[in-house]
């Protein structure tokens, strides 16, 4: 918008009003503030403000309630307050006060107070809510919310459909659908008898009843204090402390038994409570500055564990680990100094301790720890070192310059030790693990699915140097570029062998950028940045570091591709045959040789167990994970700023950025969004303005992996061996022959995210006149996801028995389908005006209306019906329409 | 006239005070506050109540506490701008902040009018920041003679910020958000607009150290520690806005295949795989009592079993589902 600077022609008649302030200033004495004219005074002298009313939500809903405190259906009060106070104008010793609340009638109030006296003392308070209703549709059957233990009611059946499986646990039996749907039985569609039709309706009924809503919502209650003392000019102490409480539930997914992967989903009791601390000492001088200061953060977890029973097996209960207690202390120091009005140098340095101690849990459930434990608590230190340096200078006059660096080290010293554990309720397997001898054990202590695994301390050291110049070409355009060079090294304190994938990733960035004023009324910008980050060795055995027993001589080992592992450690067989890694390896194709032997014909991996594992922990070779792999990256802004008339301006603008992880066989491979921005502001006069925004964006990623199978030498399914659609192999045999490199089994996923946003604002005020202000918005916003899969899966076929007739087809190739589109659209309507009665009353109106509709395939899983493993939650995915009336009175004095 | 006029005044004022400041204690009034007022009065002379912007309620603000000797005059951060005083309506202020105004200042001259008092504190890393290379002014995000500045209070923040950035204002309409929008969390709880030592100007010196600021649980160490978490938590979430709960970039289980493609993980899961699809329906007419979607594509997906994705302190949790 233009300006009008020119009011410079005072009129004779009012120049001794309008000289208030040069009398007062000059006789300060001689006016009290009463005395002071009321135009003035309304300029210098603050204005209080208190809001109360009362408002009313028409319907319950945690989404459209999730952090506002609108959850419920019902009344709720308005109440909000700005009070100041203190000497204002030529009374003034300084002395200023105020409070200011926001929300006082919901769970999401606000409160601060302050009090001091400028230039020598300040001293702060605070109290601040934040609620957030995580979902009101949430069910379980578990007894205990509120609490740290939960067990099911003691009628509690568990779920099962008995034509499928007499004594199985199946959660399908909790609906009527699946739970009486005909299972196949010798390859016949064979409905329920009227026994197990009792069975599962018994389920039903018993069981159903017992899904009670729970609300899961978390809530923090901040508690801010606060000081700030000015010693004299040069010298400034100040001082914060923020004691928080989180309490609530939130959903946790827990698994009873991984064998068979039993799952529930819990309301994991929160109550938490996090105390920080700031204090620091500043010396600002004319040349320099300085600055020495304290950071501390202690968290404090009130809930040590979750225990639950197996819903699964109701002899059994299992126990989850909660957030250990930690804290985090910092010390830091920060210091300036000019060496010339353009060249100035700032040097800051800080070490921190973070540290973790909380004891172990001891209570040992199922034999999970078979060995107990190797200490009874972490002892866990991790000390941050950083350092960073900055010079900038003008060393002519339109070139500014910058050079940095930046070091960050986080130096992860808490002790390494072996842990032997057993998988979630697993069962000790009847054979022995290999490890025994080895480990100086009784044969037969432990047995084959035991994992024996190191921790990992991850430790990250930043190197980071930066350059950039700025040179202003002519009047309102410049050029500035910049270069950043980046190192990061990564290492494990106390690991036997390399634990990171990549030790050392490199990256350069270059950035170009364009400013220039156009025109008069148009300015624009437009910048390309290109970085390039690169591995020094990508190492895909860095999950040894995991699992010691790779590097011990184990017994009884299985043949491995004609090598008896018996004979040398996993470590040592992968050495021996230059592999790097134990799947199958990315990109071969027969015939078979050097490395990719092991993975020809019949060529199995080495069993897990032979490194003290209970699972294949291994990634495809080829698999880089994006966060270090290789990497080039690209980014292009642009923005033009319009100001069309003193009244209308317009502002475009584009981003885009595209990630290619060019030698990322598996994992990520790229990524790419683009973003566009338009705005547009109309200020018609004075008192009625309009501003228009519409945002679009795109973002998109592409995974791929290789769900390879085993290879074998089974030629048939019960007799039969045609697989149909014969789109890589036709029969069972050929198949499973070539199940590591079947290029069937190759997936890839194409993600995307499209978002639309649009808001549209209006501002009334000098209606009725003058009383009466009108304001409204309008915002929609439609978001959509779409997963591509391409690829499939091989299906045996359950009527492929014995007895089935000839051609029978022995499997069935399922080709991936996407994923349906997830749709989310939200529209929100606020309206509020003011009406003035007096110039200290007014009366206030409020209206919402939001309406927000999802489609979200996810939410599928969670219902009655879905899934034989885990327990339903029945949550519903948003979909709501709700509106809420306010009014208020306000009344303002001075 | 007008000068005459005001020196009247002036002396009037003079001629008056000597009876009123005897009555009156003599700790209410400082000889820094009557200076600061005095000199400010050459310039309020115009710039007064009736000036179509109010300049004057400066005076509600620190900046207008003329008991605090540092309080800046008019003349601290405008320039003396004698040639203004003497042809107010030809010469202009030797600085000018409106940004709006076609003699507005160049930016050093008007960020140096601040920094003269702010460089410490929150600012000690402006120099080289992100938003001074950008050539922003103080004054583009802040309103000095405002009794409260916009950005300074929570609740209008954003709408300052997203002046300028406006996809993080997209972003924050997203069904999964902080509470940007409600004035629960702001901008500069994570971000130090005015320089910092961590990327993209937050708080702290990284990602991680910013998010736990709020998030100490996930701070550990744990025992079982998740390497792209200690990493960065950036890797998994994306803080202003997302399509996938909790602040993902990504929706499980395509999130964790990113990383890992061992084991249940190297499987593939497409909408063959829901309730109703063709896994769950071979031949697309028999209905299996006995198929099931897989858990990792169901529910919490990978969440329902390894939870404690961000670590986990369990003697047994090295999977994260203890």
């Amino acid at each position: 918008m233009k300006s009008n600077n020119g009011r410079f022609n005072v009129k004779p008649s009012t120049a001794a009003v309008r000289c208030a302030l040069v009398a007062m200033a000059i006789a300060p004495a001689a006016y009290a503030a009463d005395a002071v004219d009321p135009e003035v005074a309304a300029l210098t002298q603050p204005t209080s403000r208190i809001e109360a009313g009362v408002g009313y939500v028409n319907k319950d809903s945690a989404k459209f309630g999730e952090y506002n405190g609108l959850q419920k259906k019902g009344a709720y009060g308005i109440l909000n307050l700005d009070v100041r106070g203190g000497t204002y104008g030529d009374n003034d010793d300084g002395t200023r006060w105020k409070v200011i609340g926001t929300d006082l009638g919901l769970d999401t109030r606000d409160l601060t107070a302050s009090y001091g006296q400028q230039g020598k003392f300040r001293i702060d308070f605070g109290y601040d809510e934040i609620l957030r209703n995580r979902s009101d549709t949430y069910q379980t059957p578990y007894q205990g919310a509120g609490g740290n233990v939960f067990t099911l009611p003691g009628n509690w059946i568990t779920p099962r459909v008995p034509q499928v499986s007499a004594a199985g646990t199946n959660f399908r039996g909790l609906s009527p659908v699946t739970g009486l749907a005909p299972a196949l039985v010798t390859g016949v569609s064979t409905p329920p008898t009227a026994a197990q039709q009792a069975i599962v309706n018994n389920i039903i009924a018993t069981d159903v009843p017992l899904f009670q809503n729970v609300d899961l919502h978390t809530k923090r209650e901040r508690y801010d204090g606060g000081f700030t003392y000015t010693v004299n000019p040069l010298w400034e102490v100040k001082g914060s402390v923020r004691h928080e409480d989180k309490t609530g539930y939130k959903p946790m997914g827990t698994v009873s038994s991984q064998v068979s992967e039993f799952s529930a989903t819990l309301p994991d009791p929160i109550d938490q409570s996090t105390d920080q601390y700031n204090l620091s000492a500043t010396f600002t001088g004319s040349k320099a500055f300085f600055q020495v200061a304290y950071y501390g953060s202690i968290f404090k977890n009130n809930v040590q564990s979750v225990t639950w029973q197996d819903a699964n097996d109701l002899t059994k209960f299992a126990t989850m680990s909660s957030a250990p207690s930690n804290q985090y202390h910092q010390i830091g120091m920060t210091g300036g100094y000019h060496f010339d009005p353009t060249t100035k140098l700032v040097v800051n340095g800080s070490i921190a301790r973070g540290t973790q101690n909380e004891s172990f849990l001891t209570g040992e459930q199922n034999n999970q720890l078979p060995l107990g434990l190797p200490t009874q608590s972490l002892n866990g230190l991790v000390v941050t070192k950083i350092f960073n340096m900055k010079l900038t200078a003008r060393p002519m006059k339109d070139l500014n310059v910058m050079a940095s660096y930046k070091y960050d080290d986080r130096d992860n010293r808490t002790p390494v030790n072996t842990y032997f554990f057993q998988d979630a309720n697993e069962a000790r397997a009847a054979a022995a693990s290999p490890f025994n001898s080895a480990l100086g054990l009784a044969a037969n202590t432990l047995g084959s699915n035991i994992n024996i695994y190191n921790n990992r301390a991850y430790s990250k050291k930043l190197n980071q140097a930066d350059l950039e110049a700025n040179y202003r070409i002519a009047k309102g355009q410049s050029i500035n570029a910049s270069y950043q060079f980046q190192k990061i090294d990564r290492d494990c304190t106390g690991a036997w062998i390399d634990c990171e994938d990549a030790d050392t990733t490199k990256e350069h960035t270059g950035r170009i950028e364009w400013k220039a004023n156009l025109v008069e009324d148009l300015s624009g910008r437009v910048s390309y940045a290109y970085s390039q980050r690169k591995v020094d060795n990508y190492n895909e055995n860095a999950f040894l570091a995991l699992v010691p027993m790779a590097n011990a001589l184990g017994v009884g080992g299985a043949a491995t591709n004609g090598t008896t592992v018996a004979t040398q450690s996993a470590l040592a067989y992968m050495l021996a045959n230059g592999l790097t890694g134990y799947g199958p390896l990315a990109g071969f194709s027969p015939p078979y040789t050097g490395n990719a032997l092991i993975y020809g014909n019949n060529g199995g991996i080495i069993p897990q167990a032979l490194y003290g594992s209970r699972n294949n922990i291994n990634e495809l070779p080829g698999m880089r994970r994006f966060n270090m792999a290789d990497r080039n990256r690209d980014k292009v802004r642009g923005m033009l700023n319009w100001e069309a008339t003193d009244k209308l301006s317009f502002q475009g603008g584009a981003d885009y950025n595209k990630d290619d992880y060019d030698n990322s066989v598996y994992g990520l491979k790229s990524a790419q969004s683009y973003s566009l921005n338009f705005e547009g502001t109309f200020a018609a006069s004075d008192d009625l303005s309009a501003s228009f925004f519409y945002t679009y964006e795109d973002i998109r990623s592409k995974t791929a992996g290789d769900a390879y199978g085993a290879n074998s030498n089974t030629a048939n399914v019960a007799g039969f061996t045609g697989i149909d659609p014969v789109v890589c192999y036709g029969t069972i045999l050929a198949r499973n022959l070539n199940g590591k490199q079947d290029p069937c089994l190759n997936w890839s996923t194409d993600m995307r995210d499209k978002v639309d946003t649009l808001g549209l604002a209006v501002r009334k005020t000098g209606l009725m006149g003058g009383r009466l202000r009108l304001g409204g918005d309008v915002s929609y916003a439609r978001q959509t996801t779409d997963i591509g899969v391409n690829g499939g899966s091989y299906v045996n076929n359950p009527l492929a028995i014995t007895g089935a007739p000839a051609g029978t087809i022995a499997a069935f190739f399922i080709a991936a389908q996407n994923l349906p589109t997830v749709t989310v659209k939200t529209t929100t309507v606020r309206l509020n005006g003011q009406y003035q009665i007096d110039k200290s009353s007014a009366v206030g109106m409020i209206y919402i209306y939001q309406r927000m509709t999802g489609v979200d395939w996810s939410y599928q899983g969670m219902q009655y019906g879905t899934g034989t493993n885990y327990l339903p939650t029945n949550e519903q995915a948003p979909n709501y329409t709700v509106q809420v009336v306010g009014v208020s009175y306000t009344y303002r004095f001075r | 006239m007008l000068g005459a006029i005001c020196a009247a005044s002036a002396l009037l004022a003079g001629a008056v005070s000597g009876e009123a400041r005897a009555a009156e204690p003599a700790s209410t009034r400082s000889s820094v506050q009557q200076d600061g007022l005095a000199q400010d009065a050459k310039c309020t002379v115009c710039h007064n109540e009736a000036w179509r912007k109010p300049v004057l309620s400066i005076y509600q603000t620190p900046h207008g506490n003329r008991a605090d000797s540092r309080a800046p005059l008019c003349t601290s951060c405008h320039g003396q701008s004698e040639n203004h005083q003497k042809d107010p309506g030809g010469a202009r202020p030797e600085v000018v902040f409106a940004t709006d105004s076609k003699h507005v200042s160049p930016t050093d001259a008007r960020n140096g009018a601040c920094l003269n008092c702010h460089e410490t504190g929150k600012r000690m890393h402006w120099s080289g920041s992100k938003h001074q290379s950008e050539d922003l002014a103080c004054a583009s995000c802040h309103t000095v003679h405002a009794p409260q500045d916009k950005v300074l209070a929570k609740a209008t923040q954003p709408e300052v910020c997203f002046t300028c950035h406006k996809t993080e204002r997209a972003q924050t309409h997203r069904i999964s958000h902080h509470p940007i929008l409600e004035g629960k969390v702001v901008c500069s709880d994570c971000h130090n607009p005015h320089g910092s030592t961590g990327p993209k100007l937050l708080v702290k010196d990284s990602v991680n150290d910013t998010c736990y600021t709020c998030h100490a649980e996930k701070r550990g160490p744990f025992l079982w520690e998740h390497a792209p978490v200690t990493d960065d938590c950036t890797n998994c979430h994306t803080p202003h806005g997302s399509t996938n709960s909790p602040l993902l970039k990504a929706r499980a289980p395509w999130l964790c295949q990113e990383c890992h493609s061992g084991d249940h993980s190297k499987n593939i899961y497409s909408g063959a795989n829901l309730p109703g699809g063709n896994v769950t329906t071979i031949n697309g007419n028999q209905g299996l009592a006995n198929q099931s979607p897989p858990a990792q594509l169901s529910a919490r997906a990978c969440m329902n079993c390894h939870v404690l994705v961000h670590g986990s302190n369990h003697p047994a949790g090295a999977k994260f589902q203890r």
